[in-house]
C-alpha cells in the first residue's frame, strides 16, 4: 500500500511530502525523505518491545498493559516529588494529559528542552523572538546564516527544503541569489557550501557577536584585529553581508545555546538580528531537534504559562530553570519517583543524574529497548507518532502539522496509556 | 669626480634627453588580432543548454541567470582565464571572444561532450540539496525545485527508496552545480568531452 504525503516524524523540519510504501507492517520503500528519517521510517514496525516489562528483584519479565498503568500510577502518587520528563517525541495530545496530570499529582513537567534549546527560551523571553515561519524563509531570503549547528548531518533537508537552494517565490536566480553563512566552531560538510565560513575559537560566540553588533551599529573602531579567533576583516565583510541583504534568516543550534554564555549567546543573537533589523528585515529561527520538542514547549506554555520545567508543587505553575529542570532535580537527587516519556535520558544524562534515576522508581513510555531501560523499573512500549499512531507536532518554526500513521501494529497510543494512568490518579486525587 | 652633483646636472639637463625622455615615440598599445580578452555576448539568444557552465574549468567564472523571461551567460572576470572554451562549447554561440568564434567557423570544429553521474552511496546524506539546485531539474520538475517534492520521473536524479538515483544522466548538461552544493563529495560529474571536425575523425 502506498502512502503520500506522510509526515517524518525525526527532525524538526517534519517534511510532509514523504510517499512510503508498505506490505503489512513492513515499510519497503520511503521516497524523499533523508539518510536520518528514511532509516528511522524503513525500520519502523521492529525492534518494538513486544508488551510491558516489569522489574522483579534484578530480573526482567512481562506484564500486561493494565498491571504497568496501575504500577506506574500507584508509583507517581504515591510520590512526594513525581518528574513527568521527556515529551518530545510524542504527539501533542499525550504532551497535553501529562501537564494536566503533573497538574494534579503537584508534581514537575519538564522537557527536553532543557538540555538543548532552553536558553533560547529564557533569552526569547528577555528579549523577544523575531520569528518568522520557514516558508518565508524559502520564498523571500536571500542571506541564511547558520550559527553553531550542521545542517547537513542534523536536519538534512533544511537546506533544500526551506532555505538555500529551495527555489524562492520572490528569487529569480534560485540559490544563486542567496548567500549562506556557517559559524561553527570546526569545519563541517556545511561549510564546503557556505560562502562565508566563520570559524570561532570555542566559547567565543558571544564576543564575536557582540563585535558584529558594534560594527552593524557603526562602530567598527571598538572591535580588536581578531575576536575568538576570527579576524576584523571577516567580521567587517560579514556584517556588510548581512546589511546588504534583502532579507537575512539566522539559524542557530545546541552549538550556540549550551555552549559557554548559554543564553545571554541566543540573547546576543536576538540583539544583533534586532540591530540588522534597522538595516534590512532579519529573522531568527532555533533549529529544533527532535520532531516535536517545539510542541512540548507550545503545549506546555498554553496551558501553564511556562514553556519547559514547571512545577506544580506550589499548587501553582512555579517555573525556575537551574532548579526545576530535570537534571537539577535529579543532581539534587530530589525527584522520588519519575515517569520518563519518548526520550532517552540514559542517553544523554550526566552519571551523577542517572545515578540517582536508577535508584528511585521509575516507568518508560517507550516503544524500543533505549539506554533508559536498564535504569528503570517498569517499560510500556507504545505506537510511535508519525508511524502506527496519528498525533499533532509542531515544526521548529512553530507551525503545528498533523502526523499520519501508516502501519497497525495494535499498540495503543501515549496519549491512551497517559490518559489510563490519569484516569487512576484523579481515582485517589480529585482534580 | 665623474659623480658630482655638476656631472648629474650636465648628464640629464640636455635638450635631447629630455625630449627622448617625454616625447618617446612608442608603438600605440592595441590589442594584438590574436589577442583574447572576456568573453562577450553577441546578442544571439541563450537557450540555457548550460554547456558553457559544463567547459569552463575555472570554478565560479561563469553562471547562466535569468533575466526575466531569458537567460544570459555572466562570466565573472576575477575569475575568468580568458581560455575560451565556453565560446568554443556554445552551440548556439552566444559569446564571443578573440578569433575563436571564427576560427571555428573557419575549420567547422565543435566540442562534443557526454557525461556520467556518479553517486558516493555511503558519503550522501540525501539532503537533495543537489536534486533542488539541479537547473535541468528544475525544468524537468518545478514543484521538485520549489519544495524538494518529486512530482515526475523526468529529472536526471531524484531521492527514492532511500537512496539519490540517477534516472536520466543523458540529460545532464555537466553544469557542475550539483557538485558545488553538495555538502559531503558524494556526487561527482565525469565529463567526456571531444573536438571534433566535420569530415574528419
Amino acid at each position: 500500500m502506498i502512502h503520500e504525503d506522510m509526515i517524518c516524524p525525526f527532525c524538526g523540519c517534519l517534511c510532509d511530502d514523504l510517499v512510503i510504501e508498505t506490505k503489512g507492517t513492513e515499510v519497503v520503500r520511503v521516497d524523499n525523505a533523508c539518510t536520518l528519517g528514511s532509516h528511522k521510517l524503513m525500520n519502523a514496525g521492529k525492534h518494538r518491545l513486544k508488551g510491558p516489562i516489569m522489574r522483579d528483584s534484578g530480573q526482567w519479565r512481562d506484564a500486561s498493559y493494565e498491571e504497568a498503568i496501575e504500577y506506574a500510577a500507584g508509583i507517581l502518587l504515591d510520590a512526594d516529588r513525581p518528574l513527568l520528563y521527556g515529551w518530545s517525541s510524542t504527539q501533542g495530545e499525550a504532551q497535553g494529559t501529562g501537564v494536566s496530570m503533573a497538574e494534579l499529582l503537584g508534581g514537575v513537567i519538564d522537557s527536553t528542552t532543557s538540555v538543548c534549546h532552553g536558553p533560547s527560551i529564557l533569552a526569547i523571553q528577555e528579549v523577544g523572538h523575531p520569528g518568522c515561519t520557514l516558508g518565508q524563509v524559502k520564498n523571500r531570503a536571500d542571506l541564511i546564516v547558520y550559527w553553531g549547528c550542521n545542517p547537513t548531518e542534523a536536519h538534512p533537508r533544511h537546506m533544500s527544503r526551506y532555505t538555500t537552494y529551495a527555489d524562492g517565490y520572490f528569487l529569480e536566480n534560485a540559490f544563486r541569489d542567496r548567500k549562506l553563512i556557517l559559524v561553527d566552531v570546526r569545519k563541517t560538510e556545511t561549510a564546503s557550501i557556505a560562502d562565508e565560513f566563520v570559524q570561532v575559537k570555542p566559547g567565543g560566540d558571544y564576543a564575536v557577536l557582540s563585535a558584529l553588533r558594534a560594527i552593524v551599529r557603526g562602530r567598527e573602531d571598538v572591535v580588536p584585529p581578531t575576536v575568538a579567533g576570527v579576524t576584523k576583516e571577516q567580521l567587517l565583510r560579514v556584517a556588510a553581508l548581512c546589511k546588504e541583504a534583502k532579507f537575512g534568516a539566522l539559524f542557530f543550534g545546541v552549538g550556540l545555546t549550551m555552549s559557554p554564555g548559554k543564553y545571554k549567546n541566543v540573547r546576543n543573537a536576538i540583539e544583533l538580528v534586532d540591530e540588522l533589523n534597522r538595516h534590512t528585515k532579519f529573522t531568527l529561527t532555533p533549529l529544533r531537534g527532535h520532531y516535536n520538542v517545539y510542541g512540548s514547549n507550545e503545549v506546555f506554555t498554553w496551558m501553564t504559562g511556562y514553556p519547559y520545567a514547571v512545577d506544580f508543587s506550589r499548587q501553582i505553575a512555579f517555573y525556575n530553570p537551574g532548579e526545576t529542570t530535570a537534571v537539577d532535580l535529579m543532581a539534587r537527587k530530589e525527584c522520588d519517583a519519575a515517569l520518563i516519556v519518548a526520550s532517552d535520558p540514559g542517553a544523554h544524562f550526566p552519571k551523577k543524574c542517572l545515578e540517582h534515576l536508577a535508584s528511585i522508581p521509575t516507568v518508560l513510555i517507550d516503544p524500543m529497548h533505549t539506554m533508559t531501560t536498564p535504569l528503570v523499573k517498569c517499560q510500556i512500549p507504545t505506537a510511535v507518532t508519525g508511524m502506527d499512531a496519528p498525533g499533532t507536532a509542531y515544526r521548529m518554526d512553530g507551525v503545528p502539522i498533523h502526523v499520519k500513521k501508516f502501519l497497525d501494529l495494535g499498540y495503543p497510543t501515549d496519549t491512551e496509556i497517559i490518559g489510563k494512568i490519569f484516569e487512576k490518579v484523579k481515582e485517589v486525587r480529585h482534580p | 669626480m665623474g659623480f658630482s652633483i655638476i656631472w648629474y646636472l650636465r648628464e640629464f639637463i640636455r635638450g635631447e634627453w629630455l625630449k627622448n625622455f617625454f616625447f618617446a615615440k612608442t608603438a600605440p598599445l592595441v590589442d594584438p588580432p590574436y589577442f583574447r580578452g572576456y568573453p562577450a555576448l553577441t546578442g544571439k539568444e541563450c537557450t540555457h543548454c548550460l554547456s558553457c557552465m559544463m567547459i569552463c574549468p575555472t570554478p565560479g567564472a561563469i553562471e547562466v541567470l535569468r533575466e526575466g523571461e531569458t537567460w544570459t551567460p555572466h562570466i565573472y572576470p576575477g575569475h575568468c582565464i580568458r581560455c575560451g572554451l565556453c565560446v568554443e562549447a556554445c552551440p548556439e554561440d552566444v559569446l564571443d571572444v578573440g578569433r575563436v568564434l571564427e576560427t571555428q567557423h573557419r575549420d567547422q570544429t565543435e566540442i562534443s561532450v557526454r557525461y556520467q553521474v556518479t553517486v558516493k552511496p555511503e558519503a550522501c546524506v540525501r539532503c537533495g540539496n543537489c536534486v533542488v539546485a539541479c537547473p535541468v531539474n528544475k525544468e524537468a520538475d518545478p514543484q521538485l525545485g520549489a519544495t524538494g517534492t518529486s512530482a515526475n520521473d523526468e529529472v536526471i536524479m531524484k531521492i527514492r527508496n532511500g537512496n539519490l538515483w540517477v534516472i536520466h544522466d543523458e540529460k545532464c548538461t555537466g553544469c557542475k552545480t550539483c557538485e558545488e552544493v553538495c555538502p559531503t563529495d558524494a556526487i561527482a560529474i565525469a565529463r567526456v568531452a571531444e573536438g571534433t571536425q566535420e569530415g574528419k575523425a
